[in-house]
């Protein structure tokens, strides 16, 4: 729809305006247009032109940084409301972010938004001394640059528990300093990348980032610079490179709201492949890397295999014979994608639409997790109609451009960085600092000490039992007796006199290994029999076993026991503790080829000094 | 291109631009027509340089008072082409 049109709709009230300024705001490509439109819904806002459907609620957004942010709040108002999530603005004066952040009592607080845009100035994003001045000094200074950005989203984050978005930083677009300058962190090249980067790595899971450099490059940066701009009226870039600043903006807003696709569905003649299998056989397809056609249709294949590797889940739909399209994934030699990679595969001559809503109840997913690819606008259209709520991809008439196509969709990213994905990554960096440690000391009993482990000990307790079977039933290589419990059968223990049992968690310095052993006793006259010793063995050779079997003897001593008993019971996984009781002192007393019985006199044993220190012991109150 | 050629010209941007209906005079300016607000202004500067094929130089529009010594700058422009 063009302007024009709109302008008629608007000028006799039809509210079909507003779902025509949505279509045309998605096509729009750059400033002027995308402003324009931005106008008409303000015109079409004054004259109180009726808006169809319920009004959402309206998102707070602070917007701040070291810029003027008009006309750029405009498009970003424009887009977000285009988009399904109006926005109440906030928006800070020129240039003066640094204390409307550090002032508790500004405006920006009391607006208490729940998104925050800031776009720090690039003009305080420069190395200040010499540019032959020593590296380390410069790394120190763009270190601090960062330091204090990481700062500012932090003190936002801390007041407001708002999401935090931060623009980083454009890079220069002209022969300034020539090859030299990327020789030296002083230069404003080098040292804006370097801050961009290390921003990136170090910004924490509340703060997302709006990456201005890319934006720039991908625009070209010679365009997206306006020094009249800046002199004039104080803005952050050229008019196209705020337009692609306030989609990337709204885009990130957008996708803190809504998740990302799930399902990535495929049609397959002239998508997967060139030419239609059917009527072209194996031989006749084109795919592989004998044509450039060929090799196109190979490259998109490989793209989607990488989707499905980042956790996309892949799907088949396509008007086909079954046989002959499965043929092709069974036995064409070119083909990347195979039938097992494909979570369902529907080949028939259903309409689109009523495949995709079978494969959703299939997946037990919603529509809207789905994206669907076709070359046939036709097919396309059907799924739009009838199956709205699928997002759909249109492939335009070139197959080399398929992948840039998927590239830029949009509906795949990966979304922030989760809490997960941190402590996914904490939890590496701790053991391969503890295997760096255990390779710089020789001496075990200096490694161990260096470790500073800490353990503590605590008897079964109700809120306990559901880890403490989770351990029981998973664990198999540690485990002498691999008994295995519900958590049914661990309460009904904790109220049986006749049995101990007790947990040990660990840390150390490098961090917290949680619950990582279990034992369970049974007293029967004066023997304690141990019905069941595990332990994960991530803490193997650590002296934990040293520490339970002083915790065991302790234990059974307090409750008049003179020895106990050690059950080994073979299983195909335990064979690492095959010989476990007789390495840590007891005595073999009776064999058969299902089980060992071992026993240690209590009266002898003194207990096995260890580097652990012990916090807590079990049935002691804390 | 002189005033009166650069004005006809500017109505049809205008005329694209805005809602009502505005009649450009060489006295007419901004604060005489409510929808000449500053978003509206932006959107001229950008339309205008293209259809014309100039750029202005910083800080000169904001100079011109009035439609006719906005129209005698874009011929001032137009001519240094």
């Amino acid at each position: 729809m063009h302007d024009q049109d709109l302008k008629a709709l608007l000028l006799n009230g039809d509210d079909r305006f507003w779902s025509g300024l949505a279509a045309a705001t998605r096509q729009a490509s750059g400033f002027e247009e995308l402003f324009s439109l931005s106008s008409l819904r303000r015109k079409a806002r004054a004259r109180r032109l009726p808006r169809p459907g319920a009004v959402p609620d309206q998102l707070r957004l602070a917007l701040l940084g070291g810029y003027s942010l008009y006309p750029f709040r405009e498009l970003l108002e424009h887009l977000c409301e285009t988009e399904g999530f109006p926005c109440e603005l906030w928006a800070g004066d020129f240039d003066n972010y640094i204390s409307e952040i550090t002032d508790t009592t500004s405006g920006l607080y009391a607006f208490a938004p729940q998104v925050v845009l800031l776009l720090p100035s690039e003009h305080r994003c420069k190395y200040p001394g010499k540019l032959t001045d020593p590296r380390e000094m410069q790394q120190a200074e763009a270190g601090r640059a960062v330091d204090s950005l990481l700062e500012l989203a932090r003190a936002l984050h801390d007041q407001t528990h708002a999401e935090v978005i931060m623009t980083n930083f454009m890079l220069p677009a002209r022969h300034d300093l020539g090859s030299y300058r990327s020789r030296t962190l002083g230069s404003d090249w080098s040292f804006r990348k370097w801050v961009n980067l290390e921003l990136g790595l170090k910004a924490p899971s509340y703060l997302h980032l709006c990456d201005l450099e890319f934006l720039a490059h991908r625009l070209g940066g010679y365009r997206a610079h306006d020094a009249r701009g800046w002199f004039e009226s104080k803005q952050p870039g050229s008019p196209p490179l705020l337009a692609e600043l306030a989609r990337e903006a709204a885009h990130l807003i957008g996708s803190l709201r809504r998740a990302p696709k799930k399902v990535l569905v495929l049609d397959l003649d002239n998508t997967l492949w060139g030419g239609v299998i059917a009527d072209d056989g194996l031989e006749g397809i084109e795919i592989g890397d004998t044509s450039p056609r060929g090799e196109a249709f190979k490259a998109f294949q490989k793209y989607i295999a990488s989707l499905k590797d980042r956790g996309t889940l892949l799907a088949v739909c396509s008007k086909n014979d079954h046989a002959k399209a499965a043929q092709a994934f069974e036995e064409h030699p070119e083909m990347v994608l195979r039938l097992d990679d494909f979570v369902s595969f529907k080949a028939n001559w259903q309409p689109k639409s009523e495949n995709l809503r079978q494969m959703a109840a299939e997946l037990n997913l919603g529509l809207d997790s789905f994206a669907f690819v076709d070359d046939n606008p036709a097919e396309i259209e059907i799924v739009r109609q009838f199956a709205p709520e699928v997002a759909t991809i249109l492939l335009g008439p070139d197959p080399s451009e398929y992948v840039t196509q998927l590239q830029d969709c949009r509906l795949f990213e990966p979304r922030n960085i989760t809490r997960e994905d941190v402590e996914r990554t904490a939890a590496y960096q701790s053991e391969s600092k503890r295997q760096a440690l255990f390779a710089s000391v020789t001496d075990m009993d200096a490694y161990l000490q260096s470790l500073a482990m800490e353990a503590t000990i605590s008897e079964f307790k109700p809120m306990d039992v559901q880890r403490l079977s989770q351990l029981i039933n998973k664990s198999n290589q540690f485990n002498l007796t691999t008994r295995r419990r519900t958590e049914g059968d661990i309460l009904a223990l904790l109220s049986n006199p006749a049995y101990i049992g007790f947990s040990v968690r660990l840390k150390d310095r490098f961090g917290d290994h949680g619950l990582i052993s279990i034992v369970i006793g049974k007293k029967a006259g004066n023997t304690m029999e141990i019905d069941t010793w595990l332990m994960s063995c991530r803490v193997l050779k650590r002296q934990v076993e040293d520490e339970v079997l002083n915790e065991l003897a302790r234990l059974a001593k307090a409750r008049g026991c003179t020895e106990l008993l050690g059950v080994y019971l073979p299983t195909a996984k335990n064979e690492m503790v095959r010989d476990f009781y007789e390495n840590i002192g007891f005595t073999l007393t009776a064999e058969d080829k299902n089980s060992r019985e071992y026993k240690l006199a209590l009266e002898k044993f003194r207990p096995l000094p260890t580097r652990i220190k012990i916090t807590r012991r079990a049935y002691e109150s804390t | 291109m002189n005033q009166p050629d650069v004005i006809a010209k500017l109505q049809s941007i205008f005329d694209d631009l805005f809602l009502e209906p505005v009649h450009l005079t060489p006295t007419l300016s901004a604060k005489d027509v409510p929808e000449w607000d500053s978003l509206t202004h932006i959107s001229l500067l950008l339309a205008v340089e293209k259809a014309f094929g100039i750029r202005f130089r910083v800080g000169e529009v904001e100079a011109a008072r009035n439609v006719g010594e906005f129209a005698d700058l874009i011929a001032k422009r137009i001519s240094e082409r």
